[in-house]
């Protein structure tokens, strides 16, 4: 038995795509070299605790690809429930990190809820759609709505926009993979934008400034909006071809702040110009096609799911955070995918892609929409 | 899945691919734009992120004599100054240099008030000038003095002092209202020119600020310098002045109380000597002068801060008598031979005009030999005021001579027209005598009278006076007839060198060096520079000093006109003292010409 199971794992390794697993690597790499210039070439500061970070996070990656299907089908809903709670956990035991009550100190780790939930929710959405085939009645979708709505709720308390907005998008998405009637889109945009003017009260002060540094950054030039219009001086002065690794000179001087993190992107754009820039785009780009590739192949309708949940999240942050830093949308706090420094970030992208990788080594298995996954 | 689910969810996943790509272009363009199409931009910006610039300032142009002997020069020394961004340790510190340093209370609160007063400012002078001692002082204690550095800087220095002050001039350190219009003089340490040459051709000696680049981090800490842009020097000047001789000049002066001596060279109009007695040393003020001297010269009675030979308006008195011969030569009044009979008076109305003694009957030689004024007054009555005052001004009287430069003076050539304007009166015949021997209404200054004189002994060409050696042109002819200019200027030569003429007895005796001229004394009738100001502007203010003013304007070698001279002594009671300066300083002026070839 053992060793059957040995070999049939085995096989599934070899299985795996490895176009994927290279491009992962590739822009991590990218994004460790970045680091080093961040850090003005110090390798211990940012980029080895990435490195180290990135080994453990793959380790974990293979684990849950190489594991069946099934089960996450069957452990979905608990999944989720378990990141509610932990969500709620940091209302009421948060610990205060950065002006934002977003972590929970587990002693060795800080955990991040908001960004398990981005799994989670993806995880029991494509379970209850799996388990309900199009068309799905109007009461039939009120329980998924209340799925995304109860985390998207519990973030914005915290407050953390760039998350809700994730969380909200991402759940949208999949309502639409799983053949919703557009009518209901139509109806929630409307909701949405009605609802805008109320929404704007209850988001906090820094958050306010940041939207409206977005609509004229001149307004504030050396408070909230210093950090895009030093963002638009960094990347704009890279020019074509940039100025060269470890010349950034707006990121070396401290110009530019959150280098390492959310604006990574920029220090990339100021030292390798529009041709770097373009390039780490492109890989990206190669690997969202290489996950639609598995989307559009899997014959589940759980696997579907999953693989279009977990490819809309990963591009959302490659999408947001760029227009970001470009200044085309206000400054959310959505770290650049596998590139920017950060543990729970990485890990939970690496989880993901564990995920879309088991997806894309099951996507000839067949399940139906009854199955809860137990065997 | 169904197979139309399927289908469905295939179709919906394309499009959200489309979507995606769509975004992504839009992402890509939007990096094109920043980067390629606005790169320079914000290149721009990052530099201007990052660099920081200090002004250098420029050496300032040095000005020398005519042979290369320094006039105004730049020392180095050393100053400190405090870089402000330490602006919040700066009472500390400045305590702190107290101590080791002499620091005044005022120079303090000068310190203190601008760095409140200049938020953009990188760096405040606290002290100039500082002796070796002070700056091994603070080098020693540099850890205990943040913010502080030395700098090297430079000083003007006059190494003639006194002689040659008044048309040197100085510099001294901009005024607030100078800065607001040129803002270049904002840089510390640049001096600007206040009076004089210095002032004149402030724009010519400045130079142009260069400025070293710096870069700094987002503290606004300076981490490195980048580069420096050199500044350009000033351009050094050369003057027509002859050092020696004014130098010379100034000790002559200074054997009166107040006086003033202007020397030309008649053939190119160079200015060779320009003084003011008394003088004053500009040194004092480049470094900004203080209370103590500046209270002392403004005191002073004799007013050593004006330059009278270019500010002082003097009634001219007998020395235009040349000039209104010539007129009546010129217009065919008189010839030479035209005598006039001098009973020693004339009467206009009622009232009696006189002269020195009774004449007899003189022509216009010896009229202008033994100074009659009756002569005088008898042929301006047919020269008439207009053409008389015509004549004046075409030999410079009431033109001022030194164009635009800053204190001169014209001096006033009254004629009907100026009567009605200024005095609501009109003109009378005794104006008009009165103005036959420079008396009356008219004023001219010391530079205006060697103007005048040279116009004449050069032959009645149209001499402009200049400071700086440029390309000559010709003067323009006056338009004179040669025989009449020769009547006057063998006048001149009898003044001096016959028995009969009033400078007979303060000739120059050396042969071959004779001078020729005319003397004048000017009625104190006119407010002394003193008395204006003062502010003792009417008559009965007049001091125990009635004495007049003695004039002399001359000329030499009379065998060939080289120099042209006008000296101005100040209450000297008669025209004695100015002969004995000019005969000095003509001698001395001639016996220079011989050493040096020109």
């Amino acid at each position: 038995m053992t060793s059957d199971v040995l070999t049939s794992r085995f096989q599934k390794f070899t299985q795996l795509n490895w176009g994927i697993f290279f491009l992962i690597f590739l822009i991590s790499a990218i994004g460790w070299g970045l680091l080093v210039s961040a850090a003005g070439g110090d390798v211990h500061l940012w980029a080895s605790r990435q490195v180290i970070r990135f080994c453990f996070g793959v380790i974990i990656m293979l684990s849950i690809a190489l594991v069946d299907l099934r089960w996450w089908l069957h452990f979905s809903y608990f999944f989720y429930a378990v990141s509610l709670v932990l969500l709620c956990g940091v209302e009421f035991l948060g610990f205060i990190g950065k002006g934002a009550e977003r972590w929970i100190d587990l002693y060795m780790v800080q955990l991040q809820p908001s960004e398990l939930m981005k799994i989670a929710l993806v995880m029991a959405l494509a379970r209850y759609f799996h388990s309900r085939p199009s068309p799905l009645t109007f009461q039939q979708l009120l329980f998924p709505f209340l799925l995304i709505m109860l985390p998207v709720i519990l973030v914005l308390r915290q407050p953390d926009l760039g998350t809700a907005m994730i969380l909200l998008m991402v759940g949208g998405t999949l309502f639409f993979a799983a053949g919703i009637s557009l009518w209901y889109f139509g109806v929630v945009l409307m909701g949405i934008s009605a609802s805008i003017p109320l929404l704007w009260g209850f988001l906090h002060e820094y958050q306010k400034n940041r939207v409206l540094i977005f609509f004229d950054p001149s307004h504030d030039t050396l408070g909230a909006g210093y950090h895009i219009t030093q963002s638009k001086i960094a990347l704009g002065s890279g020019g074509l071809w940039g100025k060269g690794h470890m010349q950034g000179t707006q990121a070396s001087l401290n110009f530019l702040p959150e280098k390492q993190t959310d604006f990574i992107f920029t220090l990339l754009c100021e030292e390798w110009g529009f041709a770097g820039g373009t390039f780490l785009i492109v890989l990206y780009i190669f690997l969202i096609i290489l996950c639609f590739r598995i989307i559009l192949t899997t014959q589940n309708a759980f696997g579907q799911f999953v693989a279009t949940g977990m490819t809309m999240t990963f591009f959302l942050y490659v999408a947001i955070n760029i227009a970001m830093v470009m200044g085309l949308l206000p400054v959310v706090g959505v770290p650049l995918p596998l590139v920017s420094y950060g543990g729970t970030a990485m890990l939970t992208l690496l989880m993901g892609f564990g995920f879309l990788l088991n997806v894309g080594l099951n996507r000839n298995l067949k399940i139906p929409s009854h199955s809860i996954g137990i065997f | 899945m169904s197979e139309e689910n399927n289908n469905k969810f295939i179709r919906r996943m394309i499009f959200l691919g489309i979507i995606q790509i769509i975004f992504i272009l839009i992402l890509v363009g939007r990096m094109y734009y920043l980067q390629v199409f606005e790169g320079p931009y914000y290149h721009l910006l990052a530099e201007g992120n990052r660099i920081a610039t200090r002004p250098l300032v420029p050496l300032r142009g040095q000005i020398y004599d005519r042979h290369g002997v320094p006039l105004a020069q730049n020392e180095t020394n050393f100053r400190v100054v405090f870089l402000t961004d330490k602006r919040a340790e700066v009472e500390d510190t400045l305590n702190m240099l107290s101590g080791l340093i002499t620091l005044s209370e005022e120079e303090r609160k000068d310190v203190l008030n601008i760095i409140r007063k200049k938020r953009g400012l990188d760096s405040v002078i606290i002290k100039d000038n500082l002796t070796w001692e002070e700056v091994s002082a603070i080098e020693l204690h540099t850890v205990d003095l943040p913010g502080i550095s030395i700098e090297i800087g430079s000083t003007r220095t006059y190494p003639q002092r006194l002689a040659g002050a008044h048309l040197l001039g100085y510099v001294a350190s901009s005024s607030e209202k100078e800065q607001e219009e040129d803002p270049m003089l904002t840089i510390p340490g640049l001096k600007i020119g206040k009076v004089g040459v210095e002032k004149y051709f402030d724009k010519y000696l400045r130079g142009m600020p260069g400025h070293s680049a710096f870069e700094i981090n987002a503290k606004r800490k300076v981490l490195r310098e980048l580069y420096q842009q050199a500044s350009t020097a000033g351009q050094d000047l050369y003057l027509t002045l002859d050092s020696r001789l004014q130098d010379y000049v100034q000790d002559v002066l200074s054997r009166y109380e107040s006086a003033a001596a202007v020397v030309i060279d008649i053939q190119n109009g160079d200015v060779l000597a320009l003084a003011s007695h008394p003088s004053f040393d500009p040194n004092l003020f480049p470094q900004g002068i203080g209370h103590k001297p500046w209270h002392e010269l403004q005191e002073n009675p004799y007013v050593p801060l004006t330059n009278k030979a270019i500010s002082g308006r003097y009634a001219p008195g007998s020395t235009v008598k040349l000039l209104v011969a010539l007129a009546a030569l010129q217009s065919g009044i008189i010839d030479k031979n035209s005598t006039v009979y001098c009973p020693g008076y004339i009467y206009v109305g009622d009232h009696k005009f006189h002269c020195m003694h009774s004449h007899g009957n003189v022509n216009v030689s010896r009229a202008i030999i033994e100074s009659c004024d009756v002569f005088f007054y008898e042929i301006s009555k047919k020269v008439g005021i207009d053409r008389l005052s015509a004549l004046y001004r075409e030999f410079g009287l009431g033109e001022g001579g030194l164009e635009n430069f800053p204190h001169s003076k014209k001096g006033l050539v009254p004629t009907k027209a100026w009567k009605i304007e200024k005095k609501n009166a009109n003109w009378t015949i005794s104006d008009t005598i009165q103005a036959s021997i420079g008396q009356g209404y008219m004023l001219a200054t010391p530079l205006e009278l060697a103007v005048a004189m040279a116009r004449l002994a050069g032959g009645g060409k149209k001499l402009v006076p200049r400071l700086t050696k440029e390309e000559h042109l010709p003067f323009s002819d006056m338009g004179f007839e040669k025989r009449h200019l020769e009547t006057i200027l063998e006048a001149t030569r009898g003044v001096v060198n016959f028995p009969n003429g009033t400078a007979f007895r303060n000739r120059i005796m050396a042969a071959g060096q004779e001078m020729g001229g005319k003397t004048g004394t000017s009625q104190v009738r006119r407010i002394t520079m003193q008395q204006r100001k003062a502010g003792q502007t009417k008559t009965h203010h007049l001091p125990w000093k009635y004495r007049e003013h003695g004039l002399f304007i001359g000329w030499a070698p009379i065998q060939n006109p080289r120099y042209a001279i006008a000296v101005v002594v100040e209450h000297a009671g008669g025209s004695g003292p100015a002969i004995q300066a000019a005969r000095d300083i003509l001698q001395y002026a001639q016996n220079l010409g011989r050493e040096a070839v020109q």
